[in-house]
Order: C-alpha cells, then sequence, then structure tokens
C-alpha cells in the first residue's frame, strides 16, 4: 500500500490508551453501576450480618454453643453462599457486556499484555470500590436497621448495640474474594485465544444441560429424602456408633438437599411444572427464553431459594418461641407463682398483701406448699476418650423436686392418689417437654441423712403452670414423710402462689418482682440447669463442676431485667402480668436478632431476583423487538415479560418458605412425636408470615414487571 | 500477497469432531479485490477467521506478506493483526464511546503511534468516505451505512497488507451497501488496498476481479471478471449473471 500525502491536520483526538479506556469505561457506566451495586450489596449484607454475628450485644444473649448461635452461623452460610454466586453473576454479567469491546480491540490487534494495565484497573478500582462503600456502608446499615427496630418495635437497655470490629475480618475475606474473583475472570478473558469467541460472548445462551421430566420430581423426592436424612444422621450415629458428640462432616447427609433444591429448579426452568401436552405452544416464547439462558437462571433461583430459606427458618423463629409463652400464661390458674429456698428468707404472705394493698389490690386464693429437693438416680452418660461414651448406673445422678400428693392436690385442685413406692412425673396436658421430667428413676436419697425411697414410675399427671426445666414429681404423702425425715432446709423449698382480687396491676408486679429479687444472698444467683447432686459427684471424683465454670455464672442480681436473669433463674417468680408486658423486652435481643437475619437475607433474595429479570429483559431484547415486528400488542408482550419474571420470584419464594414451614413441622413433630395445640397455632402465625412475605415479593414483582416493561418499551 | 494452502479446521462439540475446512487453496495478489461466495455452513466466515488470526486451525499453510502465520505467540499474532490486517466485521465492531475519528484511530492507539501523520491520514480517510462531517459523532448517532464505512477508515488506518471483510453489507440496505462497496473501490484505487471479502450479495461480489465459490469447506470454482472494461457496469453486470449461474449449478449438484 502507497504511502500517503499528510498536509491535512486535525484536531488532536485522544493518542494515549489510558484516554481511550477512560473513554470506554464512561460509554460503559450503566453495566459498571450494576456491577457495582451487586457488590455494594453484597458486601454491606455480608458485613451487617457479620457485624450482628460479633457483636458483643448479641454473642452476650446468645449462649455459646447453643442452637441459637449455631442456626445464626448456619444461615449467614447461606447468606454467604448466596453472596458469593450473586457477585460471580455480577462480575460474569459485567464481561460478558465487556466481551464485545475486549474482542474488538483484540481483533484490531491489541495484544493481551496491551490490554491487560487497563482492564485490571477498571476491574480493581470497579470491584475494590464498590466492596470498601459496602464494607463502609455495613456498620451504618446495621446501626440503622437496629435503630428502626428500637423506635418501632421494642427497645431494651440490653438492646444497646455493641459492635466488635473483629466483624470486618470476614468482610476483607470477601472483599478479597470479590476482587479475586473479578481479576480471575479478566485474566480468563484476556487468554482466550479464539477472538471470534469473545466478541459474540454477549449473545451466546447458555442453555442449560436438558435434563429428562423425571429430574423435578426426583428433585422433590431428594429434597425431602436429604432433610429427614439429615435431620436423622446425627441420632443413628450416635446410637450405632457410640460417639458422644457427631462429627461435623455428618452435615453432608443433608447434601442431597441442594442437589434436590437444583433439579426442582432445572425442572421449573426447562419444563416447568404444567403440562404441555394439550397446549404445545402456550407461553413457548417465554419457555424457550428461559431454557436458553437456563444456566444463570437456575443458578439464580436456587440463590435465592437459599436465601429465603434462611429468612423464612429466621423469621419462623419468632412466632414458634413467643406463641407457646403466651398461650401457657392465658392458661395459668394462678397470676403469680414463687418458688423458694427454705434456707432463704422472703417475702411473707402479709408483707405480700401489705404491698398489693398499697397499688389498691387484695390478694386471693393464697396457697404456700412445701416441696423437696432429692436425689434421683439413673443411668449417667460417661464421656470416654476418642469422643466415645457408655451408660453407667448412679444411684445418685441428679436433683429431683418433689410434692407430696395432698399438696399437689391442693395447688392444682385435681384429685390424686399415689400409691406407695411410686411416684408420678408434672407434666403439661400434652405431654411436652418430657426430657425434664424423671421417669425412669428406681431410688430417690435423702441427701441430708443419705436414706432412700425405692419407687417406681407410674406416669404422668398435667399441669402446665407447674412445669420447669427443673421438673418436679408427686409422692404418696407416707413415702414424702419417710423421705424427708431429717432432711435439712438446704434441700427444702417451697411454692407459693396466688391471684388478684379484680384487675392486676403492671406496677405491683413489678414491684413484687424487684422486691422478692432483692431478698435473695448472692450464693442463691444460679441457673436453672445448675444442679447440686451432679457438682457433689463432681467433686467427690476431684472434678471442678461445669456448672461452676465462668461462662456458667452469668446470672447476676444486678441485671434482673436481663434475658438470662428472667429466663434462666432457678427461683424466677412466674408473674403473668409481668410476663406478658416484658416479654418482647426480655427477649428484645433474642427476637430482634432473626428479625435482622431476616430481613438481610430477604432483602437479598428480592435484589437477585429484581437483577435476574431486568437481565433477562435486557439480554432478550431482540426477542421483544422482533416479536413487535411480528404485530405482538402490548398485552401479548408483557403477558411474556410476566411470565418470565413470575418464575424467578414465585419459585424460590414458593420452594423456600415450603421448605422451611415443612422442617419447622417436622422439627415439632421430631421433638416429642406429635404436634401439640399450641405448635399448631405457632404453624398458623408461620403462615401469616408466608402470606405476609409473599404479599412483599409480589409488590416487588409487580414493581419488576413495571420496570422490565419500561426497559423494553412495552407501553399498556 | 496472501498464500492459503492445505487449511484445515474443524469444531468438536460434545466430543465429536466436525470439519468445517477441508484443504482449502487459493491465492490473493496485491491490489486485488477477491469475494468468496458459498452457500451456509460452507466454510467461508471460518476461512476468514483463520486468516486473521482470530481462530487458530488446524492444519495448512497460510502466508501474508512472505510471513507464515503458523506457531507465531500470541504478540506476534497481535502485531500482525494490527499492523498488516485490517477487518471490516458485519455487524461493525466500532466502540460505542468513542467518536467516529476516534474510532478509526484505535489502532493507531493500540500501536502508539497518535502522530499528526496519523490525525492527517484518519482526516483523509474521512474525506475519502464521506464521512468527515460525522466525525466527531458516536457510532449511536449515525446510518449503519456510516458505521460501516467508519470500519472501513478504521481497517486502512494503518496502511494494512490486506483488508479482510466478513459479509460487509450483509446488515446494510441497498444505498449503504453501495456506499461501503464504494468505499472498498476507493481504498484500491487511492490506497493500492488488497480486499478479500466474504459475501454472501452477488451484487457486491459483481465489483470484485475475481470470486472464488466454496462448497463444503473446500473450493469448487473459481470465477474472474473478463473483458477489456472490467469496471463497466455491463461487464459487471454479466460477471453478476455467471455468479448467480454458477451458484445456481452449485445448489442443484447439492440437492
Amino acid at each position: 500500500m502507497k504511502a500517503y500525502d499528510n498536509t491535512k491536520t486535525a484536531i488532536p483526538p485522544m493518542a494515549a490508551p489510558s484516554d481511550m479506556f477512560q473513554k470506554l469505561q464512561k460509554a460503559d457506566r450503566k453495566q459498571a453501576a450494576l456491577y457495582l451495586f451487586c457488590n455494594f450489596v453484597s458486601l454491606l449484607l455480608i458485613t451487617a450480618y457479620s457485624a450482628m454475628m460479633f457483636s458483643p450485644t448479641v454473642l452476650l444473649v446468645l449462649p455459646e454453643g447453643g442452637d441459637s448461635r449455631k442456626q445464626m452461623l448456619a444461615i449467614f452460610v447461606l447468606a454467604l453462599f448466596g453472596c458469593v454466586v450473586f457477585t460471580i453473576y455480577a462480575s460474569h454479567l459485567f464481561f460478558r457486556k465487556k466481551a464485545k469491546q475486549l474482542g474488538t480491540l483484540m481483533a484490531l490487534g491489541a495484544s493481551r499484555r496491551w490490554i491487560a494495565p487497563g482492564l485490571f484497573r477498571e476491574v480493581l478500582t470497579l470491584s475494590g470500590i464498590s466492596s470498601l462503600l459496602g464494607i463502609a456502608a455495613g456498620i451504618p446499615f446495621t446501626c440503622l436497621l437496629w435503630g428502626l427496630f428500637r423506635l418501632f418495635i421494642v427497645d431494651s437497655a440490653e438492646m444497646k448495640l455493641a459492635f466488635d470490629f473483629k466483624c470486618l475480618y470476614l468482610s476483607f475475606v470477601f472483599f478479597i474474594i470479590v476482587v479475586a474473583f473479578s481479576c480471575m475472570t479478566a485474566y480468563r478473558y484476556l487468554k482466550r485465544t479464539n477472538i471470534m469467541d469473545v466478541i459474540h460472548e454477549e449473545h451466546k445462551n447458555e442453555p442449560v444441560k436438558e435434563l429428562g421430566r423425571w429430574c423435578g420430581p426426583v428433585g422433590v423426592l431428594l429434597l425431602f429424602g436429604g432433610a429427614v436424612l439429615g435431620y436423622c444422621a446425627p441420632h443413628i450415629y450416635r446410637a450405632v456408633f457410640g460417639y458422644y458428640y457427631p462429627p461435623v462432616w455428618l452435615n453432608l447427609f443433608y447434601a442431597p438437599v441442594f442437589v434436590g433444591l437444583y433439579l426442582v429448579m432445572l425442572h421449573t426452568v426447562v419444563h416447568g411444572w404444567r403440562s404441555h401436552k394439550k397446549h404445545p405452544y402456550k407461553n413457548i416464547i417465554s419457555r424457550s427464553m428461559m431454557k436458553f439462558q437456563g444456566k444463570q437462571t437456575v443458578n439464580n433461583l436456587l440463590v435465592s431459594t437459599v436465601l429465603i430459606a434462611g429468612a423464612a427458618f429466621a423469621i419462623f423463629y419468632l412466632p414458634t418461641m413467643s406463641a407457646g409463652q403466651f398461650v401457657d400464661m392465658g392458661n395459668r390458674p394462678y397470676s403469680y407463682l414463687c418458688r423458694y429456698p427454705d434456707s432463704q428468707k422472703v417475702l411473707s404472705e402479709k408483707e405480700i398483701s401489705d404491698l398489693a394493698a398499697e397499688y389498691g389490690l387484695s390478694l386471693k386464693d393464697f396457697k404456700e406448699l412445701p416441696y423437696l429437693v432429692l436425689g434421683t438416680d439413673g443411668m449417667a452418660e460417661i464421656e470416654d476418650e476418642g469422643n466415645r461414651y457408655h451408660t453407667e448406673y448412679r444411684e445418685l445422678l441428679q436433683e429431683g423436686r418433689f410434692l407430696s400428693e395432698s399438696s399437689y392436690c391442693a395447688l392444682t385442685g385435681q384429685s390424686l392418689s399415689v400409691a406407695p413406692g411410686t411416684y408420678y412425673a408434672v407434666s403439661t396436658t400434652d405431654e411436652t417437654g418430657l426430657y425434664y421430667t424423671n421417669s425412669d428413676c428406681t431410688l430417690f436419697t435423702n441427701l441430708t441423712t443419705g436414706a432412700t425411697l425405692p419407687v417406681s414410675f407410674r406416669g404422668y399427671v398435667h399441669a402446665d403452670f407447674l412445669v420447669t426445666e427443673k421438673g418436679l414429681n408427686v409422692l404418696n404423702d407416707s413415702d414424702y414423710e419417710k423421705i424427708a425425715n431429717g432432711l435439712s432446709e438446704d434441700w427444702r423449698e417451697h411454692i407459693f402462689v396466688f391471684n388478684i382480687e379484680g384487675n392486676d396491676s403492671y406496677e405491683f408486679a413489678s414491684a413484687l418482682f424487684y422486691q422478692l429479687v432483692d431478698c435473695y444472698e448472692p450464693q442463691y444467683a444460679i441457673p436453672t440447669y445448675y444442679d447440686r447432686v451432679e457438682k457433689i459427684n463432681a467433686n467427690e471424683s476431684g472434678e471442678v463442676y461445669w456448672g461452676d465454670t465462668d461462662t456458667m455464672t452469668n446470672i447476676s442480681f444486678d441485671e434482673p431485667d436481663s434475658t438470662d436473669f428472667r429466663s434462666y433463674w432457678t427461683y424466677m417468680p412466674q408473674i403473668t402480668i409481668l410476663n406478658k408486658n416484658d416479654f418482647l423486652r426480655t427477649y428484645a435481643v433474642f427476637l430482634m436478632i432473626f428479625l435482622f437475619i431476616s430481613v438481610i437475607c430477604i432483602l437479598a433474595a428480592v435484589i437477585i431476583s429484581y437483577t435476574r429479570c431486568m437481565t433477562i429483559a435486557l439480554n432478550n431484547r431482540y426477542v421483544f423487538d422482533d416479536l413487535k415486528r411480528l404485530g405482538a400488542s402490548p398485552d401479548f408482550l408483557m403477558k411474556e415479560v410476566k411470565s418470565q419474571s413470575k418464575n424467578v420470584f414465585a419459585v424460590p419464594a414458593g420452594v423456600g418458605m415450603g421448605a422451611m414451614f415443612v422442617l419447622y413441622t417436622l422439627i415439632m413433630w421430631g421433638n416429642d412425636g406429635k404436634v401439640t395445640g399450641m405448635e399448631v397455632i405457632s404453624l398458623g402465625l408461620c403462615l401469616i408470615i408466608v402470606a405476609v412475605l409473599g404479599g412483599l415479593f409480589y409488590l416487588v414483582y409487580c414493581y419488576t414487571v413495571k420496570r422490565m416493561c419500561g426497559e423494553l418499551g412495552i407501553l399498556k | 500477497m496472501l498464500y492459503v494452502k492445505n487449511l484445515h479446521k474443524s469444531y468438536r462439540s460434545g466430543g465429536k469432531s466436525y470439519p468445517v475446512l477441508k484443504g482449502v487453496d487459493f491465492t490473493v495478489a496485491q491490489q486485488e479485490f477477491v469475494a468468496v461466495m458459498g452457500p451456509s455452513g460452507s466454510g467461508k466466515s471460518t476461512l476468514l477467521n483463520c486468516i486473521s488470526c482470530y481462530i487458530p486451525f488446524d492444519e495448512g499453510t497460510i502466508t501474508l506478506g512472505g510471513q507464515e502465520m503458523k506457531d507465531l505467540s500470541e504478540d506476534a499474532l497481535a502485531k500482525i493483526r494490527n499492523e498488516k490486517l485490517g477487518f471490516v466485521f458485519q455487524d461493525f465492531m466500532l466502540l460505542d464511546g468513542l467518536t467516529v475519528r476516534e474510532n478509526i484511530l484505535v489502532p493507531r492507539i493500540i500501536q502508539g503511534k497518535v502522530d499528526k501523520e496519523a490525525e492527517a491520514l484518519c482526516s483523509r480517510l474521512l474525506s475519502l468516505f464521506g464521512i468527515e462531517h460525522i466525525a466527531d459523532k458516536y457510532p449511536a448517532d449515525i446510518s449503519g451505512g456510516e458505521r460501516q464505512r467508519t470500519a472501513v477508515a478504521r481497517s486502512l488506518i494503518n496502511q494494512p497488507l490486506i483488508l479482510l471483510a466478513d459479509e460487509p453489507t450483509g446488515n446494510l440496505d441497498s444505498k449503504s451497501s453501495r456506499a461501503v462497496i464504494d468505499a472498498f473501490l476507493n481504498a484500491r484505487q487511492n490506497l493500492n488496498a488488497t480486499i478479500f471479502m466474504v459475501t454472501h450479495d452477488s451484487y457486491a461480489a459483481s465489483f470484485c476481479d475475481r470470486v472464488i465459490l466454496l462448497k463444503d469447506g473446500a473450493v469448487y470454482n473459481t470465477l474472474e471478471k473478463q473483458g477489456h472494461s472490467p469496471d463497466s457496469p455491463e461487464e459487471r453486470g454479466r460477471f453478476q449473471e455467471r455468479l448467480l449461474e454458477e451458484i445456481k449449478k452449485m445448489g442443484e449438484e447439492t440437492a
């Protein structure tokens, strides 16, 4: 080619590659904004969640090693998984759009080495800034949400939010994952040798691997089978191999749940759940669109489902925890019930009456009755080396509380006759929570004299208001007298109950509670799970009783309003009006943590579903344009848009919440082999929550459809 | 200028190998305007992508300006694409964030030589292809024909040995198509450009000196424009008729 005659000069354009990259980035700001938004949201949610998870406010309330902490961690793992997949998706989207630009530059002779600095600078800037902004916004977001809870739902001294900034370690690990993954994707694109593939990446379909129609039913089977397998595996393992704690890897038995979930989503995307035999062409366009971008759609549905399941699991905790307590409070025959040790002087009936009089109240139905604390026998689980255990009979295993039959009848108004040498255990009407009762004892021991009483278990008597975690049993009157003979006051306690004439007063109840607490000497600040017989056994074997370690001594008379005190103090009085009014305050942190987790997970799921729908609209714009040219009416187009986005919202919401509802029912049934009336009420409340969340998802769905139609230029 | 000998290329899908090019041989001389035609799936675009080093080929030899294009490093291939090849895509492949002038200069920016000479050449190309009035506009603001003429100008900014065009008129109306063909003819006449074009369009191909017909991954036939004044409308019309006849014959053989 000949040389040119260069005489005409022009306005100097950009000359440096960096100027060009800057201009190209400016043109890509829409897709960059989406990428920024996705990363920002992921980091914000992860930071907010980990801020709560590490918050001393939360850790003080959730007992270490307790189920609540494990549940919080489990949902965090789900949220983390969801956010990781979401950021990978965002980065994938960004590079798909970017591919045309990269491919064009490569086609024009730009080498990898030439493109790399500009590309990596852009990727690092976008992923870095969005992630750091997300982290920075995480803590204020937590404060805001928690502040809103305190303002509009409940507030207590315990709810004062404190942070442990160790939580940021997790955020930074996630930050590194996001940045590293973005760089890896950029590197992968640069390494590609087929430039035409890079150029056409944006329009490449991502058909999902099509399996037969069997994948739906098999998915459902695996979903439920995996849940049952995972739930039963630790019990079976413990029974078969005799290990004390089931190993963590046993959780792998839950893996079929995820495979099942994937298959269900795959079936939804590829085949749908309706038969198309009768109308094979119905919704054929939306079905084919769904199918040919199935890979990402299935991933998105999966992540949303997992997040919604996490949210439902957390929020179902609220009615499950509170419904039972409210029903129980409503059914109490006495508004006031108080236990106290004989060795501690507390308020007398007269003192209580005088206090009531100060509030214009008078007592009625006052009864005060004694009961004994005896040693009970049973099979002890002894931990061996290598996480194994064996059982051993012990004459003195733990404490038991015993009423005489006459006292029981006086308290409950029931008639009961206990044969000598036998005993009854007090249980709830539904006979739930039987793990607190002693149904296999054969020997009771007077802990002062060492005298024993051979017994056999006769059955359960029902008095809901007397059931506590300490358990309560009923003895024959003469057996009671016999075994009580010589028992020191250290092992004797009293229970008093009464009602108020007319309407009760919260102020009186509150005053009584604080005065009662003030009566106690410091040594009585012990939690319900503190067992003096176990302590004697431990001391005799030269060991320190586990209840005397630091973590177990966190009950303090200085904090009578704390969750720990009100939930676990051995002599915590049952005062109906106080319990009802203070319920939210007492369990505020507990309840709000789960509400917080739920809000975070729902937010993440909603954003993921919205982003997916908008991507479907953007990627299929040409399909909608073609349909318009073929004469499709706005109604028809709108129907296609709805049909696309409906699955993205409805399937994860339905499967996630449905699966958790079934899981809660299974857990309730698994506790004692039945679903009690109280549990039915909780499940009913869970259904109301499902309806509310369903409504919320529907509103977001409507908004999304509107935005999609706007993006596609579908005007009604 | 361009020698292609015994070129083989196959694609793999689902563990199976599908041969697309099965031993293609041809040459293109300097300043020649050659088209490749053939039915869908005959391997036209694959051939072009192999020549332009966008996709690797399996077997055979491609020599451009005396340099064999096999076993070259990524950097060396990039240098060839940038300096010795110009490419025009069916869907233009302009960068949305850059103006027409900037788009034309992109190969020079990649080369690191945006000097006065480059700017002057850019202005000349803008004027040569009748797009100087849109020099500061963005691709989204101009017509398809203007976009493609911008792409032709871009492909020539580094004075390549050969200009490769893949269905350059495929997305254009007849008026714009003619403008793009004129741009090619202009480039050949004024800049001594060598052009190798894949097309479905017998009208566009009729402007070429030679048309290679490809069928099932091999050269089926080569037609050359004849006569004393090959650029005259009559001669071009006759050439188009011959092309259509040969394409019909090729189709009948397949049937």
